[in-house]
């Protein structure tokens, strides 16, 4: 095949792939208005039982009554490296009040918000193929489908991803997927706490999850230096940040240590992330 | 024969006995069929778009009106939660081996620890949606599951109560998938492994004067 054959190839592969796109996205809207009056259902006879719908009921029930039995620290995650974890704790929180936040909140006196959230928009539809392979790993095929029309249509329709079309109109919101959730959905623990220098809070499962996002971010894929890339990966935490200022310090603040604070929030969001409904 | 005083009695009874039937299902029956009736995701929508319409309140907006604004906030808060019921699972089992009066100094610390938390982030609220998807209830129990729409992303908040008396109370709160209690409970038991309750007691204080 010649270039100039192989350059139609993929414009032409590129327009069946947005094609097919748009047949499935209003296929998935038109469900998606199914599921909704189901939910309504549900809501609406909160004591039938043993219809299929009830399942992911019971599961929060189940889950519920187990929190309550549960003696203390019972479930909390092995932490033997608590003396080196406290102290890369202690240098992020520096490193957050020192250098990140000074420079999100200069980064936010000069752009207005909805520069940044369309900024926000682009970086988070990289992710789209971490999601779309995890998902897909873990079973979810409907999620992982509804994460690759959303980053087509995104990429193209809503501009490289800086608007969020799929979202907007179509109601195909995001579905959160990564490696070491599909680590752990296989049943992986956490295995033991470790609170990374710049990365912040982990476990061995997700650090080894860290590697396989690494391999499914477009980013990496780039041909440009390592410093460009970590440039890169800089201005999307400084860009981030600068739409969530004050959460951080809030929630370490009105907790009494804030170590065991955040280390619990990791362990406790990850592992609700890990339990998600198909 | 005069039946007037007979026909008097029996209305005079008759009157008691309405009253009485009427009193007893005041007591008992319509509170709690209202509170089934209205259910926990309405009662929560009324809470929450009464904190609503106080953040909206443009004349309240002004910084020195602050704190007027955070207690009429606070004044609608703690009538939606059980701070005893969190306050006591927050301690886990160290709540067995405290005092009544130990106890109820707790409850005190613990909600003004709460305040503390919510009050400020509440405070950064600007037009953030609220979508409430559903709810599930199992006996005296339930979850309410939302969406706080905030700079286009959305957050999931589960509210967990319980119904007590005729009213529906919050005594915990899941945010992307974080429960206040549960973390309250692990961040505590660190500082009573070292310091006990005493330490417990002094570090919330000094948290509070800040």
């Amino acid at each position: 095949m010649n270039r100039q054959n192989s350059k139609y190839f993929f414009i032409g592969l590129a327009a069946a792939f947005f094609v097919f796109s748009i047949c499935t996205a209003s296929l998935l809207a038109a469900d998606a208005g199914d599921e909704q009056n189901n939910v309504l259902q549900v809501a609406a006879s909160t004591d039938q039982q043993g219809e299929p719908d009830n399942d992911q009921f019971e599961d929060a029930w189940a889950e519920e009554d187990n929190w309550e039995d549960e003696t203390d620290g019972s479930k909390a995650i092995a932490d033997p490296l608590e003396p080196v974890n406290r102290i890369f704790f202690h240098f992020n929180d520096k490193l957050y009040y020192w250098v990140l936040k000074p420079v999100a909140r200069g980064y936010n006196a000069i752009l207005p918000e909805d520069v940044r959230i369309v900024v926000r928009n682009f970086f988070n539809n990289l992710l789209a193929p971490r999601s779309i392979v995890n998902n897909l790993l873990q079973g979810k095929v409907r999620k992982s489908s509804e994460e690759l029309v959303r980053f087509v249509l995104n990429s193209t329709v809503g501009i490289v991803g800086l608007g969020d079309f799929a979202q907007d109109v179509l109601e195909l919101n995001p579905t959160y997927a990564d490696t070491g959730q599909t680590l752990g959905y296989y049943g992986l623990g956490g295995i033991i706490y470790i609170h990374w220098p710049f990365f912040g809070p982990s476990n061995v499962r997700d650090t080894i999850g860290m590697v396989g996002d690494y391999y499914l971010h477009p980013l990496n894929y780039v041909d440009i230096k390592w410093e460009e890339r970590t440039a890169i990966k800089v201005y999307d935490q400084v860009n981030r940040t600068s739409l969530t200022l004050g959460d951080y310090e809030l929630f370490t603040e009105t907790a009494l240590d804030p170590y065991t604070a955040v280390k619990d929030a990791y362990q406790q969001n990850r592992d609700g992330k890990i339990k998600e409904p198909r | 024969m005069n039946v007037r005083p007979i026909i008097k009695l029996i209305s005079y009874k008759w009157s008691t006995m309405v009253l009485a039937a009427a009193m007893i299902l005041a007591l008992y029956g319509v509170p709690a069929a209202s509170a089934v009736e209205s259910g926990p995701m309405a009662q929560l929508r009324v809470s929450v778009d009464e904190i609503i319409d106080i953040l909206k309140k443009e004349e309240l907006k002004a910084p020195e009106r602050h704190n007027e604004r955070h207690e009429l906030i606070w004044e609608v808060v703690y009538k939606m939660f059980d701070f005893y019921e969190m306050a006591k699972s927050s301690l886990g089992k160290n709540w067995k081996t405290i005092s009544t009066e130990e106890q109820d100094m707790f409850v005190g610390l613990f909600s003004s620890l709460v305040k503390q938390r919510y009050i400020g982030k509440i405070n950064s609220y600007t037009d953030q949606e609220i979508v409430y998807t559903k709810q599930l209830i199992k006996e005296n129990r339930a979850m309410v599951y939302s969406l706080l729409i905030d700079k286009g992303t959305k957050v999931p908040i589960i509210y967990k109560l319980k119904v007590k008396q005729d009213k529906w109370f919050i005594y915990d709160i899941k945010i992307e998938n974080v429960s206040l209690v549960l973390n309250y409970r692990r961040d505590f038991a660190s500082v009573i492994r070292k310091e006990k309750f005493a330490g417990l007691v002094e570090r919330i204080t000094e948290k509070l004067e800040k």
